[in-house]
C-alpha cells in the first residue's frame, strides 16, 4: 500500500480520471475527500469507491464552495497530504466563435479553481505534501478549436513551476499530470448520441500513435506515483500519459 | 510486486544509479541481469540481489560484448521484458570541458559511452525483447540546462529524448515503449572516483546550489521512476521524459 494513511482531496472525483484516481488512492490505503457539483453523482461515486471516502457537494470553480470543502477537511482531519485538482470539461469552439461565457467558464474551472483550491488547502499541508494538477497533453499541442481549454491547461503547467519555486523551503511538491485522450464524461459531454460518441472516440484514437484511447486506470497509476513519496525528488515536473500523442 | 515475472537487463547495474535500480527491481519481483565492467562491484552488488539476478561482465561500448549480454540473458531467462540503458557518465580518460578545449579524441570517448552505447544496447536488445516491452534510458538535467564542462554530455543526453520518441514510433507495431528518466546530481560513488579526495563534500555542496529542493538526489529517487516506466502501470506512457531533478530544470535555482 503506497499511500497508507495519507489524506487526499480530489476535485471532480465522481467520474472518469478523477474517479479512477479516487478508487486507486483508497486501494493504496489513503483516506479521501472528493467533491463535485451533483449530489447523485457523488452518492454513486461513494458507492463505487467504497472504503474511506467523504463526498462534499461543491463547485470547483466557486471560491465560496472551495472554502466549504476546506472547512470540512480541516474539521475532519486537520491536514491534507495529497491534493489532486482534476475537475474539468471541454467544449470545442473555434477562436472566432469564442464567447466571454465560454472563456470564463473554462478558465474559472480549470485555472482559477485550481489556483484557489491550492491556496486554501496550503495551510493544511506540511512537508512531504504533494500537489497534482491534472492538465492535458494538449498544453503541448496545437489542436484546433481548443484555445481556452489548452490555454487553461498550459496555465497549470506554469502554476506548478511557480509554486514549486515558492514551496521549496517547506517540502511541499507540485507536479503536473498530463493525460492524452481518455474515454471520460468530458468526451461524452461533447456528443449528443452514442453514434456521435463512438465517432468522436475513434477520431481521437486515430490521433494517438498507439491508436487507442487511454484507460482511466493508466492515469490513476501515474497519479499514485506523483502522490507517493516515490516521487519525492520531483517538483515542477510533468508526467505525460498520452499514448505518445503530444510527442510522436 | 509490480515487476513480478519480468526479466530486466540493467546496464551499469553494478553501481550508483544502476545498482539502485537493480535493488528496486529485485524488491518489485523482477529477475534479470546487471551489466558492468568491474568484476569486483558486479560480485558485491549481485550478492545483495539474490538468486533471481545474474551479473555479466561487459563493456557497453564494445559491440561484441553487447551481443553476448543479450544472447546470454535470453539463454538464461528465455525472454527480455525491460531494458534499462543506464551505463554512462564520465568516460575513462576522457576530459570533460569547454567546447573550446575538447577535441576529437575526448569527444569520441564521451559520445561512445553516453550516446552510441545506448543506441546499440537497444539495437541489439530488440531481437530478444518481448512485444509490449519497455525500454528506459537514463538521461540528465544537463540535456536542458547549461552545466559547467557538461555541454557534450548534455548533448548526448538530449539525443535520448529524441530517441525515446523516434524509437517508440519505430517499434509501435511491437508495442515496445521507450521513455527517459532525467535526474539531477545523484549521490553515487562517481564523486569518489572523479573528485580529488577531500573535495567530495565541497563538490556535492556546490551541486546542491543548483537544485531548488536543496538536496542531492538518491539512486532510489531515480529507481522509483524507472519502476513506474518499466512496469505495466505506464502502459499508456511512451516517448516521454520524466524529470527527477529536484526542480533544477523548471525552477530558477537562486536562493
Amino acid at each position: 500500500m503506497r499511500l497508507k494513511n495519507k489524506i487526499a482531496v480530489i476535485s471532480g472525483g465522481t467520474s472518469g480520471i478523477g474517479l479512477a484516481i479516487a478508487k486507486r488512492f483508497v486501494e493504496e490505503g489513503a483516506e479521501i475527500f472528493i467533491f463535485g457539483r451533483r449530489k447523485d453523482a457523488l452518492d454513486e461515486a461513494v458507492r463505487v469507491i467504497g472504503g474511506k471516502v467523504t463526498a462534499i457537494q461543491a463547485d470547483a470553480s466557486k471560491l465560496k464552495d472551495l472554502d466549504h470543502v476546506t472547512d470540512v477537511v480541516r474539521k475532519a482531519k486537520g491536514k491534507v497530504d495529497i491534493l489532486v485538482s482534476n475537475a474539468g470539461f471541454t467544449e470545442q469552439v473555434p477562436l472566432r466563435e469564442i464567447t466571454e461565457d465560454h472563456y470564463d467558464r473554462t478558465f474559472d474551472l480549470m485555472a482559477k479553481g485550481p489556483l484557489f483550491l491550492t491556496q486554501k488547502m496550503l495551510p493544511l499541508m506540511d512537508s512531504g505534501g504533494s500537489i497534482i494538477l491534472v492538465s492535458s497533453a494538449m498544453h503541448y499541442m496545437g489542436l484546433a478549436n481548443h484555445s481556452a481549454y489548452a490555454g487553461a491547461k498550459a496555465a497549470l503547467r506554469s502554476f506548478v513551476r511557480t509554486w514549486a519555486a515558492e514551496f521549496k523551503g517547506n517540502g511541499i511538491r507540485a507536479n503536473l499530470l498530463s493525460p492524452g485522450p481518455f474515454p471520460t464524461a468530458i468526451m461524452e459531454a461533447q456528443a449528443n448520441t452514442s453514434e456521435e460518441l463512438d465517432a468522436l472516440q475513434k477520431y481521437y484514437a486515430n490521433f494517438v500513435p498507439m491508436l487507442r484511447l487511454g484507460r482511466v486506470e493508466e492515469a490513476a497509476a501515474a497519479a499514485v506515483f506523483l502522490a507517493s513519496d516515490e516521487s519525492s525528488f520531483m517538483t515542477g515536473s510533468d508526467v505525460v500519459v498520452d499514448g505518445g500523442i503530444s510527442s510522436i | 510486486m509490480r515487476l513480478k515475472n519480468k526479466v530486466a537487463v540493467i546496464t551499469g547495474g553494478n553501481s550508483g544509479i544502476g545498482f539502485g535500480i537493480a535493488k528496486e527491481f529485485f524488491l518489485e519481483g523482477a529477475q534479470g541481469v546487471i551489466v558492468g565492467r568491474t568484476q569486483e562491484t558486479l560480485d558485491s552488488s549481485l550478492a545483495q540481489l539474490g538468486d533471481s539476478f545474474i551479473a555479466i561482465k561487459a563493456d557497453v561500448t564494445n559491440q561484441e560484448d553487447l551481443d553476448r549480454v543479450f544472447k546470454q540473458t535470453h539463454e538464461k531467462f528465455g525472454k527480455i521484458d525491460i531494458v534499462v540503458a543506464n551505463a554512462g557518465g564520465a568516460a575513462t580518460e576522457a576530459k570533460l570541458g569547454s567546447v573550446a578545449e575538447i577535441g576529437e579524441a575526448d569527444y569520441d570517448k564521451t559520445m561512445d559511452l553516453n550516446l552510441k552505447s545506448v543506441y546499440f544496447t537497444i539495437h541489439k536488445a530488440l531481437p530478444y525483447m518481448n512485444d509490449g516491452g519497455s525500454v528506459v534510458m537514463i538521461g540528465s538535467n544537463a540535456a536542458h540546462i547549461g552545466l559547467p564542462a557538461l555541454s557534450l554530455y548534455g548533448g548526448a543526453k538530449a539525443a535520448l529524448i529524441a530517441w525515446a520518441r523516434g524509437f517508440s514510433l519505430d517499434l509501435l507495431e511491437r508495442k515496445i515503449r521507450f521513455n527517459v528518466v532525467s535526474p539531477a546530481a545523484i549521490d553515487t560513488p562517481v564523486f569518489e572516483k572523479f573528485v580529488e579526495p577531500g573535495q567530495v563534500e565541497a563538490v556535492k555542496k556546490q551541486l546542491v546550489q543548483g537544485i531548488p529542493m536543496g538536496r542531492i538526489g538518491q539512486p532510489l529517487d531515480v529507481a522509483k521512476a524507472v519502476v513506474f516506466l518499466g512496469s505495466d502501470e505506464s502502459s499508456f506512457v511512451l516517448g516521454t521524459e520524466i524529470l527527477v531533478d529536484g526542480g533544477s530544470v523548471n525552477l530558477q535555482p537562486f536562493k
